[in-house]
């Protein structure tokens, strides 16, 4: 990422929409910044982080959200601007938080950033985060494009200065990783000293008392929004169907009815702030169309409260049709498209629409099966895909069944075929250790499949500690593994504590998986994975011993870092006399069951390949070769 | 401003993850928003560098700012750092007059390297994608970029390619201004080499 | 329209089968003949494991398998199989009495054949990590001694064996085992993807077995008892003593027999075979006298290298007595009839 805080003030730049927000934050002159990483949500943070020096902000990656949240907080209390921000997961880490936050209110401007994933592209759900706007009562904005991304940054600092509470600023993985021209603003020239006032006291009781004030602050923050000029109209002034949109469905919406042929027949109320919900405007809109779609990401946010309203209403505005998640207008699932909304549009309209050529789209169809999908897997050298292999080897010759418990990660990849498909389950930050410890305690109950919970470093700290605080005390019997790659690797390589660096690239004091352990009074070994025999000893013997938790820590760098690091130390190659190939009883072992990228199996010679471009030289391939015909020699000595 | 020939002008910039596509579409969005167009550069990454499809998506206009992503079927060309990156986009983006320029180089996907799947004859591929466009330019970028001594170079070699056909409302100067804001000045020899190679394979083919 | 009537498409004979028949119900007796032949059979801590599909329809591990080819109805020579003379006998080396089972004739036989250059390396079982029975090779006298003594545990050991017929080397092995795995080299010496194996397998000496029990299940029962794995030596003396006699780090201990033997393999249920029918020479107690083996010697190479071995004085051997080999036949001829009874009841129950 780059240093926003250098832009010239006017002049038009590229600007990524993550990057727009961290200017944003900058140009409302936020002092303090903290995040947990998290795709499509982490450039903001690191955006803010390479700006810090100059700025002369704090930005720090925080343990996790709830942490980064309340980390903000504190300079909202010291009379300062904070901002968090996460990935719509991470609200849920925070939301405990947030739902007392609200009532206590802020005093420095305090804005919580979330960055959804529709189609969850790179997460394990799909989670509409505006929920907490509802759940919450916080004022939510919506930008559709990075200038966009900027002013509504700007602007939720001052509503939330204003009203004395959180604001929500949501953005989409499209929108996030979006480029488009922006402007920057000036920057603040000077910000205050921070001082908490000993007599403000922030507290949610009385709790009936203090609700109201929360209530209040939202109905403030609904004028101020309807003064700020977010939401506006673009159309006739009597469409005939009126689509009210939010985000970047907002821009589908503009292009779709250009698709269709439609442009002065359908009108676009866009909805820059969609909680809460401007009634006037809605109304006045609703007044003047009867037929209404709703264009939004991925809950029927917008909808649900548009009826909502209307069904106040019903009698003055008479019968209205609308088209929306419940008519199948709008998927309930998976991102939004301006071909979507096309369809949608002409359906109502009764227009004719192709995306092309039916001949055309027939045949490329039929190509698709020349197309073989590209799945993700683990990189060349990942410690994760030796890991992987060792549990498996381990778990089957161990016989009993054994459940593995999966995270949050690169190693959430364990479900597919790298990592031999040996999770079998994954649901969010730190859950994996949890649920081994309630399957630990089935002993009881006369459950006796061995149970194996696996832990990146980063998650590690992030929520596992309470759940092995939990094991640790109630006796759960199980295997921790820790799979220490030394990186929040993939997310981008952002630092955690067990490194000890910070956002800022300053020095912290690393926190150490060892002691906490040993504090733990959990017994845990250090094994390297790249060493399949040792560690699947340990892992075996771990497995056998039983009564506890035990803890065993796979320690290797991420390979990517190492690549930057100087690299692997090995030179890889196939020895084609002795390799087997196909006619080996085992049947191409190392490309069809270990499947590293590096090594190829080339149908003309029935033999494996390695691909010197790809192999980083591990070493790991050599120790499952059942022929020895993949041999490893030290770098330096053929360099 | 040269007024745009196609409007929006739709590319689709594809390859797999760590092939430089993106920084592609960055280029080829910088030197368009310089040149004072409305550009959109779209993209999807989050498992990029694990194996997987990565598409950018450069939208220009000349006039309302357009969204991240672009309606099927209406692609103007499609620029693929793999050949059969550039077949499965058609399946989305494709139509009879898109044009497509990709390198010829494929890049094997796991399962295919395991065995399990099979990658079509390069001949195949190539009439097949010749089957589906107006113009096919099937070019040996990772070749060329070879020949510069770095791989990584053949994102560059087909920007160089693009700004050859008639499609942008800029040329390769404008280009090689982006790149040269983007990285420093003793990457640019070999950046403008890349650029030049490109061109001259367009022109060739 | 009736489709033509295809041809049944043949039965795998493979991993795949091998996992359905055998490993998955329970019944792998832990002989060994699947393992080394591939990565994907795996041993680990007494227990064979496949954790990955193969792919292939057909392959050795199940063409070798003693529980998967086990046919109780076969043609045998009586219930004892065929001998060309029984002997009772005993090594007359002091170094080897009080180690070893009963005489030490295995140990000495073998010994001798490897100094004879008879055959060149062995096969048999010794502890290894956590004290789990496996396979080791041998190349001479000192090898053989050290891996003297049964704990009556599954160990593999026929994995040792696949290596080295899949070594590019031509000199003859000998392999000692139980009559599982006698059973085993049997299939491997006739099977037509192992040809090596008739080629380089000149001595195959089989133990008299009637009981053989997994070592994890062993290892948790001794440990519930006190005993700490590895044993040197374990031992059950005939009835009514009703005790498994173990021998660790110098000490010794008796076990309920009866907790002993429950904790078999189930697979050893169906196993016809008393004597290793299959051998050159088979080896096991002697019954009513201590100390002493009864020796049969099937074919001639086995009774050449017996003869060898009194003739050289290293063993005392007298024949047989008729009471024993009475009460042997006769037992042999229960465990036949036993076999046949468990394989009927799961071919219908």
């Amino acid at each position: 990422m780059a240093d926003v805080s250098k832009l010239a003030p006017g002049q038009k730049v590229l600007m990524q929409g993550n990057e727009a927000i961290a200017r944003g934050a900058l140009e409302a002159g936020v002092s303090l910044a903290a995040a947990y990483p998290g795709n499509p949500s982490s450039e903001i943070l690191q955006t803010l982080a390479d700006s810090a020096r100059s700025a002369g902000i704090y930005v720090e990656w925080s343990t996790n959200e709830k942490v980064a949240l309340e980390s903000a907080a504190a300079a909202s209390y010291a009379g300062l601007r904070g901002m968090a921000s996460m990935k719509q997961n991470g609200v849920n880490v925070a939301q405990d938080f947030i739902c007392n936050l609200t009532i206590s209110g802020t005093k420095g401007g305090l804005v919580l950033v979330t960055c959804d994933d529709p189609s969850g592209v790179s997460s394990t759900n799909e989670q509409d985060a505006r929920f907490i706007a509802r759940v919450a009562c916080l004022p939510l904005l919506e930008p559709a494009t990075p200038a966009e991304c900027l002013k509504l940054t700007k602007l939720a600092f001052e509503l939330s200065e204003q009203i004395g509470n959180l604001v929500v600023l949501r953005g989409l993985a499209r929108l996030s990783h979006t480029r488009a021209g922006v402007t920057p603003g000036p920057l603040p020239e000077a910000k205050p000293r921070p001082h908490w006032d000993p007599n403000e006291r922030w507290f949610t009781i009385p709790v009936v008392p203090r609700h109201q004030v929360m209530l209040d602050k939202l109905a403030q923050a609904g004028e101020l929004i309807a003064a700020a000029g977010v939401n506006y109209y673009d159309g006739p002034v009597r469409p005939e169907l009126l689509v009210i949109a939010s985000g970047s469905s907002r821009l589908y919406a503009d292009e779709a009815r250009r698709l269709v042929g439609a442009g002065g027949r359908v009108g676009i109320l866009h909805m820059g702030a969609t909680w809460p919900l401007d009634q006037e405007l809605i109304l006045e809109h609703l007044a003047r169309a009867d037929k209404i779609l709703f264009a939004e990401e991925v809950d029927p946010h917008i909808e649900s409260g548009v009826k909502s309203i209307y069904a106040q209403h019903v009698r003055e505005l008479g019968l209205k049709d609308f088209y929306g998640q419940e008519t199948g207008h709008k998927p309930p699932i998976g991102e939004l498209s301006p071909s979507r909304v096309a369809a949608a549009m002409a359906d109502i309209l009764g227009l004719p629409w192709q995306e092309t050529d039916p001949a055309y789209l027939a045949k490329a169809k039929a190509a698709q099966a020349l197309v073989a999908p590209r799945q993700v897997g683990f990189c060349p050298g990942c410690p994760h895909r030796a890991s992987y292999w060792s549990m498996k080897q381990v778990l089957s010759a161990d016989g009993r069944e054994g459940i593995v418990s999966g995270d949050i990660g690169c190693y959430t990849m364990g479900v597919l075929p790298t990592g031999y498909e040996r999770v079998n389950a994954v649901h969010c930050m730190g859950s994996g250790p949890g649920i081994a410890s309630g399957l630990g305690k089935l002993r009881s109950q006369g459950f006796e499949q061995p149970v194996i919970s696996v832990v990146g470093d980063s998650t590690f700290f992030h929520a596992a500690l309470p759940a092995l605080v939990n094991a640790r005390w109630n006796n759960s019997d199980y295997v921790l593994v820790v799979l220490d790659n030394s990186a929040t690797a993939m997310t981008g390589f952002q630092p955690h504590p067990g490194t000890g660096s910070t956002a800022m690239g300053q020095a912290g004091t690393a926190v150490d998986v060892e002691q906490i352990c040993a504090g733990l009074g959990l017994p845990y070994t250090v094994l390297d994975p790249y060493d399949l025999e040792a560690t699947q000893e340990a892992l075996y013997d771990a497995l056998q011993i039983g009564g506890g938790l035990r803890v065993l820590i796979f320690r290797r760098t991420c390979a990517l870092v190492q690549n930057k690091r100087g690299g692997h130390p090995w030179r890889m190659s196939v020895d084609p006399q002795l390799c087997r190939g196909e006619d080996c009883g085992c049947d191409r072992f190392c490309t069809r069951v270990f499947r590293c990228p590096g090594l190829v199996f080339d149908q003309a010679t029935g033999k494996t390949v390695l691909d010197e471009v790809v192999c980083v030289g591990c070493g790991v391939c050599a120790q499952i070769c059942p022929a020895g015909a993949i041999k490893a020699r030290p770098k330096e000595a053929t360099a | 401003m040269k007024a745009l020939k196609y409007d929006p002008l739709d590319i689709v910039v594809t390859g797999v993850g760590g092939q430089g596509n993106v920084l592609a579409s960055q280029v080829l969005g910088l030197a368009l928003l310089t040149a004072g167009y409305e550009v959109t550069v779209g993209e999807t990454y989050g498992l990029s560098q694990r194996g997987g499809s990565v598409t950018s998506q450069v939208r220009v206009s000349s006039g309302p700012v357009l969204g991240p992503m672009m309606p099927d079927h209406r692609a103007t060309a499609i620029v693929s750092l793999e050949p059969l990156e550039a077949l499965r986009l058609l399946g989305v983006y494709g139509h009879p007059g898109v044009v497509v320029l990709t390198n010829d180089r494929p890049l094997r996907p796991l399962g295919v390297l395991a065995g399990e799947q099979l990658y079509p004859e390069p001949a195949e591929l190539r009439a097949t994608l010749e089957s589906l466009c107006a113009k096919l330019y099937w070019l040996p970028a990772t070749a060329a970029a070879l020949e510069l001594g770095n791989h990584i170079l053949a994102n560059v070699v087909l920007l160089g390619a693009l700004c050859g056909l008639d499609l942008l409302p800029i040329g390769a100067a404008e280009v090689e201004a982006a790149l040269g804001d983007m990285f420093p000045e003793s990457k640019m020899a070999l950046n403008r080499e890349a650029l030049a190679k490109g061109l001259a394979l367009v022109r060739a083919a | 329209m009736v489709p033509p009537a295809a041809s049944p498409a043949p039965q795998p004979t493979g991993l795949e089968r091998l996992l359905a028949e055998v490993i998955n119900p329970g019944l792998c007796v832990a002989c060994g003949a699947c393992l080394g032949l591939c990565p994907h059979l795996i041993f680990l801590d007494g227990q064979v494991a496949a954790p990955d599909a193969c792919g292939l329809t057909s392959g050795r591990c199940y063409g070798f398998c003693p529980v998967a080819q086990r046919d109780v109805s076969r043609e045998s020579q009586g219930p004892i199989g065929p001998v060309l003379g029984a002997w009772q006998g005993r090594a007359t080396s002091k170094d080897l009495q009080g180690r070893v089972q009963y005489g030490g004739v295995v140990s000495e036989l073998l010994a001798l054949a490897l100094d004879q250059s008879m055959v060149r390396e062995a096969v048999v079982t010794a502890a290894g990590l956590r004290g789990t029975p496996q396979g080791i090779r041998v190349t001479e006298r000192t090898g053989v001694l050290g891996a003297a003594g049964s704990v009556y545990a599954g160990g593999g050991a026929l994995s040792s064996l696949n290596q080295a017929l899949s070594e590019d080397s031509n000199h003859p092995l000998a392999v000692v085992g139980l009559p599982c795995q006698v059973q085993a080299v049997q299939a491997m010496k006739a099977h037509p993807q192992q040809p090596q194996a008739a080629r380089r397998i000149h001595l195959v000496i089989g133990l008299f077995c009637t009981m053989n029990l997994p070592w994890r299940g062993l290892r948790k029962l001794l440990a519930r008892h006190g005993v700490q794995a590895p044993l040197s030596r374990a031992d059950f003396p005939p009835p009514p003593a009703g005790i498994f006699q173990a021998w660790s780090n110098g000490s010794y201990h008796e076990l309920p027999l009866d907790q002993v033997r429950a904790l078999s393999y189930p697979g050893c249920a169906g196993c016809p075979d008393l004597t290793s029918d299959g051998a050159d020479l088979s080896v096991g107690a002697c019954e009513g006298k201590p100390g002493w083996n009864t020796i049969l010697a099937r074919t001639h190479a086995g009774a050449g290298l017996l003869e060898l071995a009194a003739g050289k004085g290293l063993l005392e051997l007298e024949p047989a007595q008729p009471a024993s080999m009475e009460h042997l036949t006769q037992a042999a001829s229960d465990k036949r009839k036993r076999a046949t009874a468990w394989s009927e009841e799961r071919r219908h129950g």
